[in-house]
């Protein structure tokens, strides 16, 4: 690995600039499909232009993004598309707004999911994280606005906090481009299956709920031997989620 | 332009304005009289007798050709056409004076109270009709409603069981869940448990409960039993009701002793600079809003604080898991809080 | 078999649902939260944990306050009207210039010059061109003030306590208080406000405010009332005061717009959506410093753009049309005095005229046509002395000129104060009626948004004309 010193990367000894090429909204011939998650009002947008080079509308107003937008990077000669989803509170709502974002996360299978959280508000922000881990386990966490977190005091343990949740966490300014070059090189790495995640799965479910959770994991195993996320599907199934009871008819999840 | 004048004008402007305010005035209007009048066809006659006899045999009430023109809102004439299609096409049979349902007509009345319970279920959890509505429109829906619209409204739904005032709802075999529970009044003072069913009829009874707190789901505890009153708590709120009034109630007794707060409120009744701790949503708030003030944090043992006072009085803004957000008053009423 | 396991796995699940009851969702989440306060204890230190971030809190504190909440609000939003309507003159006027005064004869003598044929010319330079060139001297300056200063405004974090304050009025009419931005955003331009109703996530309120976006003045319209208040309004009181008067009459037909939007969207959320699922929630975010010269930057190109795009794929073909309907011939007179003369009746019962109405026809996908649209007609069917010719639309310097041409077309102080009306209360603009198609997704929706501001400005002129000549 050649590393050349940048002074704007001077911490992230891995990251190699020079294979680093913005390609705006070229997306075409991609080796890997990345998607951009979270809350809103986080900086996904911020992130994706910081990314793509691109001028995706941000503004300081959850809801802002309202229709996915796509753009490209290429990093050490492998292309990325990158999929700039609106934010939402939570994947388990049946409310019209958030269904892009539903939809992509389950069915647009990306091969690395970035999920962008305010560090000021991690706490509220983990209930989407945490959902979202129940999904996929190719996942990185942006804990992004870190400038703020340091201007209000908040201090945030990362090697704890990536331990916990089982993915890596790159804390990050995306509006200065801080954090930029070391989210690049571990989406790489995810996406190459250099990295290994093993996320964290959620714990406190009430004993009733989960022996039916059981159950149905059970069946659904069964039948989609190879499926990851069998326990999420559960969930949903109990929900009465009308979108995955046809994706399972059609069996698009295996 | 030779017989124009302004007033003449003004005269022909208001008349037509009258004559549309008379044609299409909401359920007043002519035209939506007319219009009911020619889509209250036989079958839906039909389908009125066949499930006032379902609900009259449940309750082993006997009913003859009398009380039945007296309970429909329908020509005598009409009526009496539409037993005739009935009995010819083997719906219904005459013991004597009384009528009775044959297992064909029991069958089809079943889907109609299907199609009713299911199409109510809707309105509560998909759509912001009033509660005092859901009825009404229910009546005039489970006429219209084919056999793949009534399926797909099921699956749509998650396949209910039950209706928004707990009553099951028939399978598409005729089955029907039971409803736990036992009424109100059988309930001994210091009893817990969870209202099942809420009795619509007679409405007198049932508008008086609609004009209470009171919810399906929702825990209660009895505090007072007698003859002349029940009183229990629900929600952090005391409710005193007439035996009669609280036999329309069905609720199934806890079986495990579980701990109630008390001195429990609505968040609508915080005040700045007090703090408190969420309790949990009322059983009010329904579908879509409800998930919503769950997605946004409001979950049970939250701390919650009043951020921003709104200077027209509402919507004030809460402090929640460090996040400010704004909800009307009626949200917050909908939210149960014990203050610190 | 397959299938039939799957039908079992569902089957299942309906079951068990069922058992568990209707407390799973709430149990769900509520695990899900307990599981993010267990490691947020193990990671977050925080010197200031429960209350929010002091400096926000302190702002938030003036700007939603009972005494100056509602004076800032209406102070910024005044500013950055007048900033826009005073600072778009002089770049607007540049533009007419050189658009219009410069460009637009030079192009005629090199249409000359090769011998074009004059239908040819007239057609391309004095119809497409033109409406080209009026859209982008009209529109973009404006634009390009109203919408960067909106943004800063946003990226501040201002706009959300503006929802905040105002909520209640519009929780009265069964609308939203996000609705109160939409509007705003209307103010600048009726498509742009139309599609930043996407912020409002309850359908029923969204549908609110964008069948009721129209009734916000937008900037194609504010010239078209500041000219006409001040030719007829300012001219009946005494000089010194005509200015102020003036302005006060646009004023008043743009908080006439305002209540026209509580009553519409009150009477729409009781009759015909009723029922519609309404949610209400509103996340006030922390203050951030905006960046100034970026956010500019992007707003200004954007911005560009899309006038750019407006006026190639929408006025141009209004200015073909204009050009053709006043230079084709039936019998001797031209389509447009024909539609002129035959819309005459009608125009008068509604205190207007016909060339007002054809004006507002043929100017549907631009409302910055109207006005060199009206001109235009005005001359050709009186034959006053000046203008360019037939379809050649234009403006003139002199306000003094302009109320000539007018009061040779038979202009009353009843015509200016119904065009007026007419000009806040009339379809929306080609532009955003595409725009709501695109949004709601539904003709009948569509439909709805158009035709209705059309009759509500039949009636409002209608009524305004009865009673102005019972009294007069
Ligand atoms: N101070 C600071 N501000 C940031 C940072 N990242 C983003 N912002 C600002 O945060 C606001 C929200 O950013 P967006 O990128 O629009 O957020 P988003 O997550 O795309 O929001 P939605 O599209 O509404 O879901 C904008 O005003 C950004 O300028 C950061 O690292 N530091
Ligand atoms: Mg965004």
């Amino acid at each position: 690995m050649e590393t050349k010193i940048q002074s704007a990367c001077e911490t992230c000894e891995h990251f190699n600039r020079d294979g680093l090429k913005k390609l705006g909204v070229r997306t075409d011939n991609f080796d890997f499909v990345v998607a951009l998650a979270g809350n809103p009002n986080t900086g996904k947008s911020t992130v994706f232009n910081a990314l793509t080079g691109l001028r995706q509308h941000t503004g300081n107003w959850p809801g802002k993004t309202v229709t996915r937008a796509e753009g490209g990077f290429e990093y050490n000669t492998k292309k990325y598309k990158l999929v700039d989803l609106p934010g939402t509170y939570s994947l388990m709502s049946t409310s019209e707004d958030e269904e892009a974002a539903r939809d992509f996360i389950l069915f647009g299978k990306p091969d690395v999911t970035v999920i962008v959280v305010d560090a000021n508000r991690l706490e509220r922000n983990l209930n989407l994280v945490l959902q979202i881990l129940e999904i996929t386990d190719k996942a990185v966490l942006c804990l992004n606005l870190m400038d703020e977190a340091k201007r209000n005091d908040v201090e945030i343990d990362v090697r704890t906090l990536s331990r916990d949740l089982g993915i890596p966490v790159v804390p990050a300014s995306a509006r200065f481009n801080r954090g930029i070059p070391e989210l690049i090189q571990t989406i790489s790495e995810i996406a190459s299956g250099k990295m290994v995640c093993k996320p964290h799965r959620i714990k406190s479910v009430p004993e009733n709920i989960e022996k039916a959770v059981k159950t149905l994991t059970v069946e659904i195993e069964k039948e989609f031997p190879n499926i990851s996320n069998s326990r999420w599907i559960a969930f949903r199934l109990l929900e009465g989620d009308k979108k995955i009871i046809e994706a399972l008819r059609k069996g698009e999840f295996v | 332009m030779h017989t124009y004048n302004p007033i003449s004008a003004l005269l022909v402007f208001f008349s037509i304005g009258a004559l549309l305010y008379f044609l299409f005035r909401p359920s007043k209007g002519w035209y939506w009289i007319l219009k009911n009048q020619l889509t209250s066809n036989e079958k839906t006659i039909i389908e009125d007798v066949l499930k006032q006899l379902y609900h009259f045999e449940n309750s082993n009430n006997k009913v003859d050709m009398k009380t039945l023109v007296h309970m429909l809102s329908f020509s005598n004439k009409k009526i009496v056409d539409a037993i005739n299609i009935m009995t010819v096409n083997n719906l219904i049979y005459f013991e004597s004076d009384i009528l009775k349902l044959t297992e064909k007509g029991r069958e089809y009345a079943l889907r109609i109270v299907r199609v009713h319970r299911l199409w109510e279920r809707y309105l509560a959890e998909k759509t912001g009709f009033h509660k005092i509505e859901w009825h009404d429109r229910a009546e005039s829906m489970e006429h219209r409603l084919n056999h793949d619209e009534v399926e797909e409204l099921s699956r749509h739904l998650g396949h209910p069981k039950f209706d928004p005032h707990g009553d099951p709802i028939p399978t598409k075999t005729g089955k029907m869940a039971q409803v736990k529970g036992v009424e109100l009044p059988l309930l001994q003072v210091g009893a817990m448990g969870r209202i099942t069913h809420i009795e619509d009829e007679p409405e007198v009874i049932y508008k008086q409960i609609l004009a209470e707190n009171i919810h399906i789901g929702s825990l209660i505890k009895v505090v007072e039993n007698n003859v002349t009153r029940i009183v229990f708590l629900s929600e952090g709120e005391e409710f005193k009701l007439a035996p009669i009034v609280a036999a329309n109630l069905t609720v199934a007794p806890l079986e495990k002793e579980i701990l109630v707060e008390d001195n429990v409120t609505r968040l609508s009744s915080l005040t700045e600079n007090e703090t408190a701790k969420i309790i949990g949503i009322s059983r009010e708030s329904r579908g879509e809003s409800r998930r919503r003030l769950l997605d946004l944090g409001f979950v049970k043992g939250a701390q919650v604080s009043i951020d921003l006072v709104n200077p027209l009085g509402e919507p004030n803004a809460y402090l929640i898991k460090g996040t400010s957000i704004a909800l009307r008053n009626d949200q917050a009423a909908k939210i149960l809080i014990k203050k610190d | 078999m397959k299938q039939n396991n799957i039908d079992h796995i569902i089957e299942l699940s309906n079951e068990l649902r069922w058992q568990i009851g209707d407390e799973f969702h709430d149990n769900l989440t509520e695990s899900i939260y307990a599981d993010a306060a267990d490691i947020v204890k193990d990671t977050v230190r925080s010197k200031d944990s429960e209350r929010r971030f002091r400096l926000d809190a302190k702002i938030d504190k003036i700007v939603t306050s009972k005494r100056f909440g509602f004076p800032i609000m209406f102070l910024i939003l005044g500013t950055v009207l007048w900033l826009t309507i005073q600072g778009a003159n002089y770049p607007s006027s540049l533009l007419a210039n050189l658009l219009l005064d410069i460009i637009h004869p030079a192009l005629k003598s090199g249409a000359a010059g090769l011998g074009m044929p004059w239908w040819l010319d007239g057609f391309l330079i004095d119809g497409v061109y033109l409406a080209v060139a009026w859209v982008i001297a009209v529109m973009l300056p404006p634009m390009a003030i109203f919408f960067p200063m909106f943004t800063l405004l946003e990226d501040f974090g201002y706009l959300p306590r503006v929802a905040f304050n105002l909520d209640a009025l519009f929780n009265k009419s069964g609308a939203h208080g996000k609705q109160a931005l939409t509007m705003s955003m209307g103010f600048g331009c009726n498509a742009a406000g139309v599609v930043a109703t996407r912020i409002i996530d309850s359908p029923r309120e969204r549908l609110i405010a964008i069948l009721t976006n129209n009734f916000s003045l937008c900037n194609g319209r504010w010239p078209t009332q500041i000219l006409i208040a001040t030719i007829f309004i300012g001219a009946v009181v005494p000089k010194s005061l005509s200015s102020f008067v003036s302005l006060l009459a646009v004023i008043g037909v743009a908080v006439l717009g305002m209540v026209f939007m509580f009553g519409v969207s009150w009477g729409l959320s009781k009759t015909v959506l009723k029922g519609e699922v309404s949610t209400f929630n509103l996340e006030l975010p922390p203050y951030r410093p905006p960046r100034f010269w970026k956010t500019i930057y992007t707003s200004l190109i954007d911005r560009t753009l899309i006038v750019l795009w407006r006026a190639i794929v929408f006025a141009a073909p209004a200015g073909a049309v204009i050009w053709l309907i006043s230079n084709i011939h039936i019998g001797n007179e031209s389509i447009a005095a024909w539609a002129i003369h035959s819309m005459d009746g009608f125009g008068f019962l509604l205190g207007l005229n016909g060339v007002i109405l054809l004006a507002y026809i043929v100017a549907i996908p631009a409302n910055e046509i109207v006005i060199p649209t009206i001109l235009m007609l005005t001359v050709l069917v009186t034959g006053v002395g000046v203008g360019e010719g037939a379809g050649v639309m234009f403006e003139l310097d002199s306000i003094n000129a302009t109320a000539d041409v007018l009061k040779a077309g038979g202009w009353t102080l009843l015509t200016a104060i119904n065009l007026m009306l007419f000009s806040l209360l009339h379809n929306p603009c080609s532009t955003t009626i595409y725009t709501i198609y695109k949004e709601t997704n539904s003709v009948k929706w569509t439909v709805v948004a158009s035709v209705m501001p059309v009759i509500l400005g039949f009636i409002v002129t209608f009524l305004v004309a009865q009673l102005w000549r019972l009294m007069f």
